[in-house]
C-alpha cells in the first residue's frame, strides 16, 4: 500500500510539503525551508500520559501500565544495546538530540547543519530498537526522580497539575506526564517492552523533516531504511479510556508553596467530546478566537482587571482539545485570587461580542499562524499534534475565515458552563 | 543559501546612534528590536526597568492600552515587547516588534512601514504631559514591576543563580538585578520617571535591528530622523574581576531539590583572543549531553536531571548548575571538581573533542536561522566592542590546540558556590496522585 509522493501547497503564504505512506505504515512528510542552515526532523508516536490502559495487540486483554511510563520510555530509547546511546551517535554526527512526552504523543528529534541523511538514519535506528534491562531501568529511576523533584519545585507546574486533577475524575489526562516518584519506581523492562511494541508501530508514527533539503531524495532514504526492517501490518491502537462524567471532580484545590503571590487558574472542561478532523479544528479556532476576544490584551475585561491590579500582562486565556478530552485554561499571578475569579465568572458571560472584535481576533491569529512556519521547533509540534487528530495543517487559514459571531456565541454558552468549571490557586507561604 | 542572502549586518553605530539591517528571504516575519543602553547603577536600574512598562500603555496617537493592543492585533497579530535586559553591567531598554511580512497577506500590505511607524510613536510619543507620565498609570505598573521584582522566587533555578551572581559582584554593578530593587522603586514619581525617559532618549546609545526581507535602504532612510542627535559614546563592558575564592555560601527555603550553582572566574571574555579556547573548554566540561558533567553526573552517578557549564562572555565567568538531591551536595560537588582536575590534566578524548567541535558548529550555525538570535548576536559585540561569530567564529574554534585549552584550565579559579537547600524543620513531602 505504498503510494506516491504528493505534493500539497498553499500558495497564499507561500508554503508547500511532500509527503507520503510507507509500505509499513509510517507517514513521512518534508516541509523546505529555503535559505535555513538547519534542518530540524521528528519522529513522533501517537502515544502520550494518557495511554495508560490499552487492547494488547495480539490477545486483545486489556492492560493497565504505571503512571508516567510513556515519558520514562522516552528517556529509555536513547540507550542502546552494547553500551553506549544515541545522543553520541547525533553528536559524532554535529547534529543535537532531544525528545518530550505530553498527554498524546511522544517525539523523538534532532537538529543539525550537516549529514542530514545520516542523521535521520540515527533517529530512525535508534527509536527502532529497544533495549531495556533491569540495570538500565533502573538506573534512569534516580535521574527521572531528580526530573520529578523539578517540577515539583515550579509552581506553574503545580498549578497546572492540581487544575487537571480537579477538572478530570477519571480521565489519565488527571495525572502529571512523568508520572510519579513513587509509580516510576514500579516500572519494570517487561512494562516498557509492551508498550514500545503497541505503540512504536510505524503505522502508529510520523516522521517530519523540515529545512532546505531535497524532498524525494529525503523520502527515498527514508524509505531504503524502512524496508528492510519488514514490519507486517498492524491495525490501529486501540487505547482505552474510563467514562469521564461532564461535571468536575472537585470545584477548588489549593496549596501553598514559596512563592511571592498567589497564582490563580481557571479551567472549563469540554462536556462533550470525541471530535476529529475539521471538526475538532474548527472547535479549537472558534475557542481560541472566543478567548481572545473575551479576555484578551484588547479586551475590555482584561483591560478592566489590568487597572486594577488584579492581573499582570502574563495573563493568558487558551483551550487545548484532543479527541478524548478538552479544556481551557485562563489564569495567571494574582495578589487576590477570589476577586479574580468573581470578576472573571461575571465579565466573561456579559461581556459584549461584536463582529469588529471577531474580524481583529482573525487577523491576529492568522498572523500568528504564518508566523509559525518560520520556527521549525514550533511548526514541528503543531504540525504533529494536528496530524495525530486528523487535521490538515493547510485547512487553518480557511477554517479561521469560516468562523462566525454565531459561532462564537454558542461557543460561550456550550463552554463556559458552571458544573464544567474548577479552580487551582497556590498561595504563598514563607521561605 | 541563496546569494542574495545577507551573511552579515549592513549598518553603523556613530555618535551613540545606530542602525543593523540584516537582509534574508529566510523569513516570514520581519523583526525589529531598538535598545536604548545604560549602565546599571543602584540609582537608575529601577527607573530604567519601569520606563518600557509605562511607554507600552499609551501614545498620542494611541492614548489608552487597549488602543495599542487593538492596533496590533490589527497589524495581523504583530508581537510588540517592551521591557528590560541586563548583559554584564549594561541594563538594556528593549522594544521588540515581530510582524508578518506583507507578501504573505491578504492585499499585501506594507507591514514594514507600519511597524516602523509603531516603534516610533512609542519611542518619541508616549503619553505624557510634557512634564510627566500620567500618574494612574505609573502607579499600576510601579505595582506590577514590585510584584514582578518579588516573583524571582517562583523560579529556583533561576533564583540561585541570580543569588549566585548578586554574591560574586559583592555590591558592584553586574550584580545588580534589571528590575532594580523595591526600594528605588518606591521613590519613583511621574516626574522623576519622565525626567529619566528625557535623559535616556536625549543621551544614551540607542541602535535599532531590523532582521527580515527588509532593504536597508528603508532602515538607513528612517534612521535619518536621528541624524542630529548627540548621545553619550557606548563604553563596553567591564569584565569582572574576582573577589572571592573558592567560598561556600547555603540558603535554606522549603523546596524539593537542591540547586547547585557554581561561579568561576576565567579572565576571558568575547573579545579575548583565548575565548574560543574558552568555549571548547566549557563545551567539554559541561555545554553537551556527551560533555564530563553530564556523563559523569547524571549518566554515571545518576544525581541529577541536569547538569551543565556555559560562559558568560560578557563578565568572562563560567557558571556551572545542577538539580540534585539535598545530601548528595558533597558527592556532586566531588564528582565535579574531578572532571575540572580532568580538563586541567588534559584528560580530553579525541570523541569529546570532535563532538564538542561539531555541536559548537551547528550551534553556530543554527543562531542564523532565528533572527533573535541572529540580533542577540550582534548586540553582544556591539555591548562588547568586538568579538567573533558566525563562520568566523567557527573557523577560529577549529584553530584551538589542546594546550590552548589547558592553558584556559590554569586561568579557571572558582570564586562562589552557592547551594539552595531545604529548610532544616521541614520534612519533605512525598505527593499523593
Amino acid at each position: 500500500m505504498s503510494v506516491m509522493n504528493q505534493t500539497l501547497e498553499n500558495a497564499a503564504i507561500g508554503e508547500k510539503r511532500i509527503q507520503t505512506v510507507l509500505s509499513s505504515g509510517l507517514t513521512v512528510v518534508v516541509i523546505p525551508r529555503p535559505g535555513f542552515h538547519k534542518t530540524f526532523a521528528t519522529f513522533a508516536t501517537r502515544y502520550g500520559s494518557i495511554d495508560n490502559a490499552f487492547h494488547d495487540p495480539k490477545t486483545h486483554d486489556i492492560i493497565t501500565v504505571p503512571d508516567g511510563i510513556a515519558h520514562f520510555l522516552e528517556h529509555k530509547m536513547f540507550e542502546k544495546e552494547g553500551g553506549g546511546d544515541a545522543f553520541d551517535d547525533f553528536a559524532r554526527l554535529g547534529a543535537s538530540s532531544n525528545a518530550y512526552t505530553d498527554y498524546t504523543s511522544t517525539t523523538f528529534l534532532f537538529q543539525t547543519t550537516s549529514h542530514v541523511k545520516e542523521n535521520l538514519t540515527v533517529l530512525l535506528d535508534f527509536v527502532q530498537s529497544p533495549y531495556f534491562t533491569e540495570a538500565n531501568v533502573n538506573k534512569e529511576k534516580g535521574i527521572i526522580e531528580q526530573e520529578i523533584r523539578m517540577y515539583l519545585d515550579m509552581p506553574g507546574d503545580r498549578l497546572h497539575s492540581n487544575l487537571m486533577k480537579a477538572l478530570y475524575v477519571n480521565h489519565p489526562v488527571r495525572i502529571d506526564i512523568a508520572g510519579s516518584v513513587e509509580s516510576i519506581r514500579t516500572i519494570t523492562p517487561e512494562d516498557l517492552y509492551t508498550c514500545y511494541q503497541t505503540f512504536y508501530h510505524p503505522s502508529n508514527m510520523i516522521l517530519l523533516v523540515i529545512g532546505d533539503v531535497d524532498a524525494s531524495e529525503i523520502i527515498d532514504w527514508v524509505r531504503s531504511n524502512q524496508e528492510p526492517k519488514g514490519y507486517a501490518f498492524q491495525g490501529p491502537v486501540v487505547a482505552v479510556y474510563p467514562e469521564e462524567p461532564s461535571t468536575v471532580h472537585q470545584k477548588h484545590v489549593e496549596k501553598t508553596m514559596v512563592v511571592s503571590m498567589p497564582l490563580f487558574v481557571m479551567g472549563y472542561k469540554d462536556a462533550e467530546v470525541g471530535l476529529t478532523g475539521k471538526a475538532l479544528l474548527h472547535r479549537e479556532i472558534t475557542y481560541g478566537l472566543m478567548w481572545q476576544m473575551l479576555c484578551g490584551k484588547s479586551s475590555g475585561l482584561f483591560q478592566e482587571l489590568y487597572r486594577e491590579g488584579l492581573i499582570n500582562d502574563r495573563f493568558y486565556a487558551r483551550y487545548g482539545g484532543s479527541t478524548t478530552f478538552g479544556f481551557s485554561a485562563l489564569g495567571g499571578e494574582t495578589p487576590d485570587p477570589e476577586k479574580l475569579e468573581a470578576r472573571l465568572v461575571e465579565g466573561l458571560v456579559k461581556a459584549p461580542l461584536t463582529q469588529e472584535d471577531l474580524d481583529r481576533a482573525k487577523r491576529r491569529e492568522m498572523g500568528e499562524f504564518i508566523g509559525l512556519f518560520q520556527n521549525p521547533e514550533e511548526l514541528a509540534y503543531a504540525y504533529n499534534s494536528l496530524f495525530f487528530r486528523g487535521i490538515d495543517i493547510y485547512d487553518y487559514m480557511d477554517t479561521v475565515q469560516h468562523v462566525t459571531l454565531e459561532d462564537i456565541q454558542q461557543a460561550r454558552s456550550t463552554h463556559l458552563q458552571e458544573p464544567q468549571r474548577a479552580v487551582s490557586v497556590i498561595r504563598p507561604q514563607n521561605p | 543559501m541563496s546569494t542574495a542572502e545577507a551573511t552579515a549586518f549592513i549598518g553603523t553605530m556613530e555618535q551613540g546612534t545606530g542602525w543593523f539591517c540584516f537582509p534574508t528571504k529566510r523569513f516570514k516575519t520581519i523583526t525589529l528590536h531598538a535598545f536604548w543602553i545604560n549602565q546599571l547603577s543602584r540609582q537608575e536600574a529601577a527607573l530604567g526597568a519601569l520606563l518600557p512598562h509605562v511607554m507600552q500603555r499609551g501614545t498620542t496617537s494611541w492614548p489608552t492600552f487597549q488602543r495599542m493592543e487593538q492596533t496590533l492585533e490589527s497589524l495581523y497579530g504583530a508581537s510588540f515587547r517592551a521591557d528590560v535586559g541586563k548583559m554584564g553591567d549594561k541594563q538594556l531598554l528593549s522594544f521588540h516588534l515581530e510582524i508578518v511580512n506583507g507578501k504573505y497577506l491578504p492585499g499585501h500590505p506594507d507591514t514594514l512601514t507600519q511597524g516602523l511607524e509603531f516603534l516610533y510613536e512609542v519611542l518619541e510619543q508616549p503619553l505624557t504631559d510634557g512634564q510627566s507620565f500620567v500618574p494612574a498609570i505609573v502607579d499600576q505598573e510601579k505595582d506590577l514591576l514590585r510584584r514582578q521584582i518579588q516573583s524571582l522566587i517562583n523560579d529556583k533555578g533561576q533564583y540561585a543563580l541570580t543569588r549566585l551572581i548578586e554574591q560574586m559582584a559583592d555590591g558592584r554593578a553586574f550584580g545588580l538585578r534589571k528590575l532594580g530593587t523595591i526600594d528605588e522603586l518606591d521613590r519613583i514619581t511621574p516626574q522623576s520617571l519622565f525626567r529619566h525617559y528625557e535623559a535616556v532618549k536625549g543621551h544614551k546609545p540607542f541602535v535599532l535591528f531590523a532582521v527580515g526581507d527588509v532593504d536597508p535602504k528603508t532602515i538607513e532612510r528612517f534612521m535619518a530622523r536621528y541624524q542630529t542627535r548627540q548621545a553619550d559614546m557606548l563604553e563596553p563592558i567591564a569584565p569582572y574581576t574576582q573577589r572571592f575564592h573558592d567560598r561556600t555560601l547555603i540558603e535554606r527555603q522549603n523546596v524539593q531539590q537542591g540547586k547547585v550553582n557554581m561561579g568561576y572566574h576565567t579572565g576571558i571574555t568575547l573579545t579575548d583572543l583565548r575565548y574560543p579556547a574558552l568555549m571548547m573548554y566549557a563545551g567539554i566540561l559541561g555545554g553537551f549531553p556527551h560533555s564530563k558533567l553530564f556523563l559523569n553526573v547524571r549518566e554515571k552517578a545518576s544525581l541529577a536531571y541536569y547538569a551543565y557549564a556555559r560562559v558568560d562572555a560578557a563578565l568572562g565567568a563560567m557558571l556551572i548548575g545542577a538539580g540534585i538531591e539535598f545530601e548528595d551536595f558533597d558527592p556532586a560537588i566531588q564528582i565535579i571538581g574531578e572532571q575540572l582536575d580532568a580538563m586541567a590534566q588534559g584528560e580530553i578524548s579525541e570523541q569529546e573533542w570532535e563532538f564538542t567541535l561539531r555541536a559548537f558548529e551547528n550551534d553556530i550555525l543554527s543562531e542564523e536561522d532565528n533572527p533573535s538570535q541572529i540580533i542577540a548576536r550582534q548586540l553582544e559585540q556591539i555591548l562588547m566592542g568586538g568579538g567573533q561569530s558566525g563562520t568566523a567564529l567557527i573557523q577560529a574554534l577549529h584553530n584551538v590546540t589542546r594546550e590552548q585549552v589547558q592553558e584556559v584550565a590554569k586561568a579557571v579559579s572558582l570564586d562562589t558556590i552557592f547551594f539552595l537547600t531545604q529548610a532544616e524543620d521541614v520534612q519533605r513531602q512525598e505527593e499523593a496522585q
